[in-house]
């Protein structure tokens, strides 16, 4: 039998790395998050920005920051955390290439920040061409994206010493899928480099007159998409391999884990179309091909929702659970580290279903640039990731500073939690519905001249609006536990939890590591996905067009 | 009699524990609201375009 490589605890020093990253993280949860609360408040039409503030420039705030930076910076040092503790200390030298990363991504950061708070760069989350920032902000995105990528060689620098120091032996769950996510990470983030440094910044610089917006438009979701698997992929690491060990469970499957992460590396990927779905300039046959691969990155959805339910259902009885739903009344719903991201993986029903609506190809029309696909998102990574990132925070915290996770925090976080579930009911819930009747996403108040279908959109905007301010309160509360776990807590020793798997004995084939025949699939998908079209793009695209700016 | 019974008792307790009817029920849950779901947008498609 091989004894488990775990350490009792993270090595401090990575902790340190890893608890950087989550400062600059929650920083940008609060930033982000008054600027949702100002757009919701805007968009009821009872409150006005003060000072000239614009809209757009509070909406490109509230995206940015918690789409990019408290996403990629929380996810770099989780990914970190867990690396360390399944696959052992960083050497000094893998540590500072970490370091240097968390450098280069906060300089990038920063750059940008301050392009969009000086109103040089209010081109919205998906910075759009034609609409044209100044070129610090396309320089500082360039650097956020190349420190991940330094960040990311130090978790793919430690798996490669834990195989050669391990050979024949599959690498432990939680690095496997670090790793995964990292080198999908990579391939994605090739996609908006390239529209950055090719043409985004060249045109910004006045380099280049003009620019073809539809190709850009294209890298731009090549990449777009596998950034929502970025997101959701450690909020699956948490609830396969870490909510098991909270609850007292095992992992019901390591190899059925192990493949829907591989089937995430090939599919996330060659399906940026289904964000495209009603812009001209590409065949219809190459969407169809894309909605065809957005469906195959249901399956391991599915497969995830299933393994969660067995897991859940097979603890539940070995506690003596009887009857169809008795184990849940088994499960610890008293623990935040539990009952916050289980409030997440519940959203993610609908907002599965919902993403599944969005890519059926023409259904898309009736929810296309509505406000529906806002309420889809913050069902999504606004929920189902956050809760999850807030659940592990309330021990991965602690853990790392030394500290304890206290009944007082925990019945805080309890709260915090339930708080955004309702919060994100009202706001999401009115979102879908407005959506469906037409409302439009990314623009501000208005009446559009007395018409009467707007006025049908008032009271969802009001809804959203409180729903919206109950958010806010959540995250003040989540702020005040983040602060108290980092520096106030009581000292003590805060369980790292890591998950076993139900049958040990049963071992992943070998062939999940071949990392030649995964990427090698996952380079043949995209090309195939992408060549035609691409060249389409460009052998037939219009003149380009000069760069706008609109606010 | 009496013995028939204890054995299939002792039968169902063996089953209980390692059931996952629940979890047969919970997915076929999800896939019914995503059926829904998508048959709901799919007539107001219908009905639009």
């Amino acid at each position: 039998m091989i004894k488990s490589p775990l350490k009792s605890k993270v090595d401090p020093r990575d902790g340190k790395l890893a608890m950087a990253h989550l400062y600059v993280a929650f920083i940008a949860l609060l930033v982000g998050g008054l600027a949702g609360l100002l757009q919701v408040l805007v968009r009821s039409g009872k409150f006005q920005l003060p000072a000239g503030i614009g809209y757009y420039q509070i909406l490109t705030v509230h995206g940015v920051v918690l789409g990019l930076v408290l996403t990629t910076f929380f996810i770099m040092g989780f990914q970190l955390s867990v690396v360390s503790k399944t696959a052992g200390t960083f050497t000094d030298k893998q540590r500072t290439v970490g370091w240097i990363g968390f450098w280069i991504m906060t300089i990038g950061t920063i750059a940008a920040a301050v392009m969009i708070l000086l109103n040089k760069a209010s081109v919205l989350y998906t910075f759009y061409a034609p609409l044209q920032a100044h070129f610090i902000f396309y320089l500082g995105l360039t650097l956020v994206v190349v420190g991940s990528w330094t960040v990311g060689a130090a978790i793919i620098m430690k798996y490669a010493e834990w195989r050669r120091a391990n050979p024949g032996q599959q690498s432990p769950l939680l690095t496997f899928m670090a790793l995964v996510n990292t080198l999908m990470w990579i391939v994605a983030t090739i996609g908006v480099a390239a529209t950055v440094l090719i043409q985004l910044l060249p045109w910004s610089l006045g380099w280049v007159d003009t620019v073809n917006v539809a190709v850009s438009r294209t890298l731009f979701w090549y990449f777009g998409h596998p950034l929502v698997y970025f997101w959701l992929l450690p909020a699956y690491m948490v609830w396969y391999a870490i909510i098991p060990k909270i609850i007292g469970g095992k992992i019901f499957s390591d190899s059925l884990a192990r493949m829907s992460f591989i089937l995430f590396l090939l599919f996330s990927i060659p399906v940026g179309f289904h964000h495209q779905l009603l812009e001209p300039g590409i065949d219809a046959a190459w969407k169809f091909l894309q909605v065809v691969l957005t469906f195959a990155v249901v399956i391991p959805s599915l497969m995830t929702a299933f393994s969660l339910f067995a897991s859940f259902e097979t603890f539940g009885r070995s506690k003596g659970a009887k009857g169809l739903f008795g184990w849940l009344k088994k499960l610890p719903w008293g623990d935040a580290r539990f009952t916050v991201p289980f409030i997440g993986m519940v959203a993610f029903i609908p907002a599965g279903a919902g993403g599944i609506v969005n890519a059926s190809h023409q259904m898309n029309q009736v929810i296309h640039n509505t406000i529906w696909v806002t309420g889809h998102f913050h069902l999504t990574v606004a929920t189902a990731v956050v809760l999850t990132f807030f659940g592990a925070a309330f021990w991965l915290v602690p853990h790392l500073t030394g500290r304890k996770l206290t009944k007082k925090m925990n019945k805080l976080a309890l709260i915090q939690g339930s708080l955004w579930a309702i919060g994100m009911t009202f706001m999401s819930g009115a979102m879908h519905a407005a959506g469906l009747l037409g409302a439009p996403r990314r623009s501000a108040f208005s009446d559009y001249g007395g018409s009467a279908q707007a006025a049908e959109w008032i009271p969802y905007q009001i809804a959203q609006a409180v729903g919206g301010s109950i958010l806010f309160i959540a995250i003040i509360l989540m702020l005040y536990i983040f602060i108290n776990l980092a520096f106030f807590a009581p000292k003590g020793e805060q369980e790292f939890p890591v998950g076993e798997a139900l049958h040990p004995e049963e071992k992943a084939p070998m062939v999940f590591e071949n990392w030649k025949l995964w990427l090698g699939i996952t380079v043949l998908l995209i090309l195939f996905a992408y060549t035609i079209p691409f060249i389409d793009l460009i052998q037939n695209a219009p003149p380009g067009s000069k760069g706008f700016k609109l606010w | 009699m009496a013995k028939a019974e204890l054995k299939s008792k002792t039968k169902t307790e063996i089953e209980d524990s390692s059931s996952l009817k629940g979890t047969l029920a919970s997915v076929f849950f999800v896939g019914f609201f995503i059926i829904v779901l998508w048959i709901g947008v799919y007539f107001l498609y219908l009905d639009r375009f």
